[in-house]
């Protein structure tokens, strides 16, 4: 059944919409908010694993880079929150085009490191050098212009918005996976000096490809910002990469569906589990070993086959 | 040189102090469907190599339609009409038939020249299908478009990659031992369609056995020990002394 949903793109937004709803009322449209920031930065790091087949160890870099360009876009050029989230994706989407053409050329663990390196540096330069501007390990608090119903202060609101970017970013996700790009990203995966030798700059395509990702990744980390209404180190701390890994590897990589609940089943886990288990992170540690051994597709894996 | 449509200048390329290619000068003439033979490991996977664009020669030149292409990448030689296929037969194993095609013929069609539609339109769309189809009716594997690829027979994998060299546009067809590891039946099959494919492009053949090749190609050459040994008619390249002493010693042939 899963597998019928994830192939019809209007059912898959249905059901992805449905899912945050039951589940946002009932709990808390406040927490729910963010489950739906961190699934847009899971599909977002799909993009370049799922889709690309290459895992990165540092996305978190790209998330903060969403963060603190909202964060200084609302403070330094003009508080407007929509212009905030325009400039956290378009720091994303311009560190990935610095990065992406050395990063892309490297494989497997290389690739990995590499990513996990510049997070460090990222983190290093936001933390000390440009204190200043960053305002350091304390960071800043932020506000932002709000016109009649559009509060950004207002979680109910918050909940709307987010819920209609995630389900953007799903549908931009489908449309390129169903799209001629989506054959091509399946077969560089699969090979990708063969698909080279029928007349693709894989290179280009990669960038583009590493590019979407970190744009996504910054769209989460600009929403992330305004939900929070400030930014710190937090937002760009490279062991936090581990979480994303984490979920994508729990939903099962490469499509919406797994994406989606890898999101969902990770925070439950953090926010409700963390209420009864002092050490949540190791239940987490114990359930990552369970994946690597059993469940090598996810979630959506074992669902799909049933 | 200006009458090949490819051609090498003594290009050589050493693997860690191997030398597989050694200072080869060759050509392939408009039209014409060329045999490269020789022993395994003789350096003929890697020459084909270097007129594709897999790696780059560490020196020499090779040209095209008269125009140097040593530093240019693959993907920009597939566009110039330089097509190959692999020795062991690489298709997407992944993917089902159709969209194997689909990857060739996206790239050749002019309906998705724009990026728009590569990124955002739809992959199946009927003028792309009615292309692929027809492509994959030259090698008679229409009837498997929607079979995964894995689930094909190696014969069929090799027959699926001729297709999408072919629809690929080629002018200079390079095939690297297309009959390696297929049956007499198969082999037969390849054979017919290569045949029917002679004259309308040029069409170079690598490969190990002789035999398969006499009576397909127009001219044969003989590479060992990634050197050029010696270039003609087929019937008088295989009576060669040098070349039977370097290659046909180990097997019984017949002179033709």
């Amino acid at each position: 059944m899963l597998k019928r949903i994830e192939q019809s793109p209007p059912l898959t937004l249905l059901v992805v919409a449905a899912a945050f709803f039951v589940y946002g009322y009932s709990t808390s449209l406040f927490k729910i908010t963010d489950f739906i920031i961190f699934t847009i930065f899971v599909l977002g790091f799909d993009m370049a694993y799922g889709q690309m087949g290459k895992l990165s160890f540092g996305h978190m870099l790209y998330y903060g880079a969403g963060s603190y360009g909202a964060g200084l876009c609302a403070i330094h050029v003009y508080p407007d929150p929509f212009l905030a989230i325009l400039a956290g994706m378009i720091f994303g989407a311009a560190l990935g085009l610095i990065l992406g053409p050395v990063l892309v050329k490297l494989k497997g663990a290389a690739f990995a490191l590499s990513n996990l390196a510049f997070n460090q540096l990222g983190y290093f330069l936001v933390l000390v050098p440009f204190a200043p501007v960053t305002g350091g390990e304390d960071g800043i608090s932020l506000s932002f212009n709000s016109y009649g119903f559009i509060d950004f202060s207002d979680f109910n609101f918050r909940f709307y918005f987010y819920l209609a970017c995630l389900l953007g970013v799903v549908f931009l996700y489908q449309r390129f996976t169903r799209a001629p790009y989506g054959i091509f990203l399946r077969a560089t995966k699969e090979n990708e000096i063969r698909v080279r030798f029928l007349g693709y700059n894989t290179q280009v395509f990669k960038v583009v490809t590493f590019v979407i990702s970190t744009t996504l990744s910054g769209l989460a980390g600009a929403l992330n910002a305004l939900n929070l209404q400030f930014t710190n180190t937090s937002l760009i701390d490279p062991t936090r990469s581990v979480e994303v890994i984490f979920a994508a590897l729990m939903g099962g990589a490469g499509n919406v569906l797994g994406a989606v609940m890898g999101g969902m089943a990770f925070m439950t886990i953090r926010q409700y589990l963390a209420d009864y288990l002092v050490r949540w992170e190791m239940f987490l540690g114990i359930a990552l070993l369970f994946i690597a051994f059993k469940l090598r597709k996810g979630l959506y894996g074992v669902l799909a086959k049933g | 040189m200006s009458e090949h449509i490819l051609a090498t200048q003594g290009v050589s390329k050493a693997f860690d102090g191997l030398v597989a290619t050694n200072n080869v000068t060759y050509g392939l003439f408009p039209g014409e469907t060329a045999g490269i033979i020789g022993p395994n490991g003789a350096g003929k996977s890697t020459f084909f190599n270097l007129l594709t664009g897999y790696y780059p020669p560490d020196t020499g030149q090779v040209f095209y339609h008269g125009r140097e292409i040593t530093k240019l990448p693959a993907w920009d030689r597939v566009n110039l009409g330089l097509v190959r296929t692999f020795q062991l037969v690489s298709v997407f194993d992944t993917m089902t038939v159709l969209e194997n095609m689909m990857l060739a013929r996206m790239r050749q069609g002019g309906s998705y020249a724009s990026k728009g539609r590569f990124f955002f339109g739809r992959a199946r769309r009927k003028g792309l299908d009615d292309e692929c189809f027809k492509a994959l009716a030259t090698m008679g594997l229409e009837g498997k478009a929607g079979t995964r690829t894995s689930d094909l027979s190696y014969g069929e994998k090799r027959e699926l990659e001729i297709a999408i060299a072919l629809s690929l546009n080629p002018q200079v067809l390079l095939l690297d031992e297309p009959f390696a590891g297929l049956s007499l039946v198969e082999i037969g099959n390849i054979s017919e369609v290569i045949k029917k494919l002679k004259g309308k492009f040029t069409i170079a053949i690598v490969e190990h056995k002789i035999s398969k090749l006499m009576d397909l190609v127009d001219r044969l050459s003989v590479i060992n020990e990634g050197a050029l040994v010696c270039s003609g008619e087929p019937r008088e390249v295989i009576c060669d002394p040098l070349v039977r002493e370097c290659y046909w010693g180990k097997e019984d042939m017949v002179c033709y």
